[in-house]
């Protein structure tokens, strides 16, 4: 079996390590080998945050080779664009519409590109492109805090992952508060359901 | 957990304190591990080089997490280097299994041999995640008494000179260890050779199974001693031999020492041959690692990489830069706005290793010169001493205990002038919110006694001491400018909590926050507040200002500096 190599990329609060565990535990319990790796620099919040998850028989390698990415989950467009060096045309992406816009723009010492640019950016690299609402399905799920999730859940629609959804379902179920367990679960659906359509 | 597990553990006010207790701990039986980065192995190597000497008693482990192109870090030595100079034996994990696996070898060979074992990690195993397979839990050690040897433990010259002796055998011993251990392996087959060792096998072992070659690979578990043998007889099987190491040639040199001594003329390929074939900087990857095997067997890369990188440049061309900024509502904010109004921007500022380094960033851009662990006291006199401007020297309460003392005293003591701002934000908040002297809670989350930066500072000689609040601006300012008249050094303790600690805390409690909001009839866009404080809640949308609602932790600092009082809680 070949390796699934996945990048998930997003800014530091955004639930990027979390979602990132949640896709490594779910592998780990259907008995994958995997590993993660994340850098989150210096700050708690604010700054890019990208980790990368390896799953298959035997993994070695705690990065993905660049082109060599099977998808890339953004919590953020633009952290998409700084992450593109793993795609190839055969890579999915599955990303958020919702820009965070960072201090160099709200300064005016940087310009955030429009969502056509960026979109246009990902098309050198790949056609396999899947916007996502996450921030108004997050709230229709019950709370903003779970756009990871319903971007975890889009992941999942495009077949890309090599484990059921009910294994990543337990494994959020393990890993939320139980007060926002229900609202997650919901995220997760209906990001599925978006991304399945 | 350690309670759990019965372990001692604490976090020392730095990194030599560390060592020194875990080798008082070591030297009265108990086993003791001491972890710290890279760069605390600088603070800790005093301790280091004479504890060789003396040897321990129970297994004495030092664990050093490097960090290869500096994450979080302001350089990226390679403490292998480390173990050669201090001649104690260093072993290299490649992930998280063999970390926690070599971590007991460690500890036995530390204890066979009486020496303390470097463990050296990079940030790739680190901040990797794997399955670990636990053992079982072994048993706490029962021979724990100090043992009275004035030979052994007092490092008079005339003791230390036997000692050093000692030391030279031990190692030797190690060294045919070394030789017959399985933590060095070879893998493969093929004329092809490879040698590595730690993080780099892995991306050794997947370029290989990529490139789909035959060839045989020495791993090293092993940092010091090498097992010199194993090393000839692979050179002897062996043409080309590439040697692929993170950082410095450390492997190399040692391999290119011993090929010398047994006359073997293969080619050995690295970061010392002509051409090069990997980069003494930054972390390796495996573009790099696919790149220089490809070069050395003069074949294409399996992925156009050129191709990547020129499409890949334009994409980062489109992104505006999203490098780690200071919180939103972060204390330390409002702290270096008020250093900037008090000394009018003509201060020089000495700042420190933690969060606040960001605050070198626009637009607070408080921060000219940042160094190492508490540099910044005695930085600061010496740029008071030579420069007419007035001097300011920043850290944070952390880094106020850790290594900051010395030159605050140094400081009262030759007379040096410049105002010191402590910002005192409770934690230890740039590496998860660690407890330090001045929270009076201790890792093991005990309580203890809580000990004042103002008292400290007041013990060192220090005459004038304020303690000002950040979120009270005016006052902050106020005080700094003070400070800035007085005659000698002058300590101002900025304290607010950590934002995002308060915030936890209150949600915990259940309180809720008062957030702020811009009063758009009153708001001129003069952008004004993002202007001077580059707070990540503060956001302009086509021309208008707003505050984000997710972000804001309602510490009201904006509303203050607003010259059109147009931000009011919501």
């Amino acid at each position: 079996m070949s390796t699934t190599n996945l990048i998930v990329a997003g800014v530091g609060g955004q639930g990027v390590i979390l979602a990132t565990e949640i896709l490594g535990n779910a592998a780990l319990k259907e008995n994958f080998d995997v590993v993660i790796s994340e850098i989150h620099g210096m700050a708690q919040r604010g700054g890019a945050v990208v980790s990368h998850v390896r799953i298959g028989r035997k993994v070695y390698s705690p990065t993905v080779v660049e082109g060599l990415a099977d998808a890339i989950l953004g919590l953020e467009p633009v952290e998409v664009l700084r992450s593109l060096r793993y795609a190839s045309d055969r890579t999915k992406i599955v990303t958020s519409k919702r820009c965070v816009i960072p201090p160099s723009v709200s300064m005016g010492v940087a310009e955030y590109p429009s969502l056509e640019q960026i979109v246009g950016m990902y098309r050198r690299f790949t056609q396999h492109i899947t916007l996502i609402d996450a921030f108004t399905l997050a709230e229709e799920a019950g709370s903003a805090r779970t756009q990871n999730i319903v971007l975890v859940g889009a992941l999942a629609a495009t077949r890309v992952l090599p484990f059921k959804n009910d294994t990543l379902k337990s494994c959020i179920q393990e890993r939320v508060p139980r007060k926002y367990l229900e609202a997650n679960l919901k995220a997760f659906d209906l990001g599925y359901t978006e991304a399945s359509c | 957990m350690a309670r759990e597990a019965g372990i001692y553990m604490e976090y020392s006010t730095n990194e030599m304190v560390a060592l020194e207790v875990a080798a008082g701990a070591s030297m009265s039986g108990a086993r003791a591990i001491c972890s710290m980065k890279m760069v605390g192995l600088n603070v800790a190597s005093d301790v280091l080089m004479t504890l060789a000497y003396t040897g321990v008693r129970g297994g004495l482990v030092v664990i050093s997490a490097d960090d290869p192109d500096c994450f979080s870090s302001q350089n990226e030595q390679d403490n292998r280097y480390y173990s050669l100079l201090a001649n104690v034996p260093c072993l290299e994990p490649s992930n998280p299994q063999e970390a926690k696996d070599m971590l007991l070898s460690a500890l036995r060979l530390s204890e066979d041999f009486e020496l303390p074992v470097m463990l050296r990690l990079v940030t790739r195993v680190s901040h990797a995640r794997k399955p670990v397979v636990f053992g079982p839990v072994g048993t706490k050690s029962q021979d724990t008494k100090f043992l009275r040897d004035v030979k052994r433990f007092v490092m008079v010259p005339s003791n230390a000179r036997p000692r050093h002796l000692v030391l030279l055998e031990k190692m030797d011993r190690v060294k045919k260890i070394a030789e017959e251990s399985s933590l060095n392996a070879v893998l493969g087959e093929g004329s092809l050779g490879v040698v590595t060792s730690g993080v780099s096998f892995n991306y050794c072992m997947e370029a290989l199974n990529l490139l789909d070659l035959k060839a045989s690979v020495l791993k090293l578990g092993f940092a010091n001693p090498l097992p010199t043998k194993l090393i000839t007889s692979f050179l002897k099987e062996h043409d080309p031999v590439i040697v692929v190491e993170e950082l410095e040639p450390f492997l190399e040199l040692h391999i290119r020492s011993i090929a010398q001594g047994a006359a073997v003329h293969h080619r050995i390929l690295g970061k010392l041959s002509d051409p090069s074939y990997l980069p003494r900087n930054g972390e390796l990857s495996m573009r790099l690692v696919l790149s220089a095997i490809c070069k050395v067997l003069a074949r294409p890369t399996p992925v156009d990489f050129q191709d990547i990188e020129d499409r890949s440049r334009m994409a980062e061309g489109l992104s505006p830069p999203r490098p780690p900024v200071l919180c939103p509502g972060c204390p330390h904010m409002a702290s270096f706005h008020a250093i900037k109004v008090a000394t009018g921007g003509k201060a020089v500022c000495a700042t420190d290793i933690g969060c606040y380094a960001l605050g070198a960033q626009p637009p607070l851009s408080v921060g000219d010169v940042m160094l190492c662990m508490g540099a910044s006291a005695g930085i600061s006199s010496g740029i008071s001493k030579v420069v007419e401007d007035p001097v300011v020297g920043v850290v944070g309460d952390s880094t106020f205990f850790h290594a900051s003392i010395p030159g605050l005293i140094n400081a009262v003591y030759n007379k040096h002038k410049f105002v010191y701002v402590v910002l005192d934000n409770c934690t230890t908040a740039m590496t998860n919110f660690q407890p330090h002297p001045g929270t009076g809670v201790t890792g093991l989350g005990e309580l203890s006694k809580r000990i004042l930066i103002e008292d400290v500072a007041k013990g060192c000689g220090v005459d004038f001491v304020m303690v000002t609040d950040p979120y009270d601006l005016k006052y902050t300012i106020s005080t700094i400018k003070e400070a800035l008249e007085y005659k000698g050094p002058a300590v101002v303790i900025s304290r607010h909590k950590c934002a995002i600690l308060e915030s936890q805390e209150r949600r915990a409690k259940g309180k809720k926050t008062v957030l702020f909001e811009i009063d758009e009839e009153k708001c001129t866009e003069c952008t004004a507040c993002i202007k001077l404080l580059g707070c990540p809640a503060l956001v302009v949308s086509q021309g208008n200002v707003s505050i984000d609602s997710i972000l804001c932790v309602g510490c009201g600092v904006c509303a203050q500096v607003c010259p059109y009082v147009a931000i009011r809680e919501s």
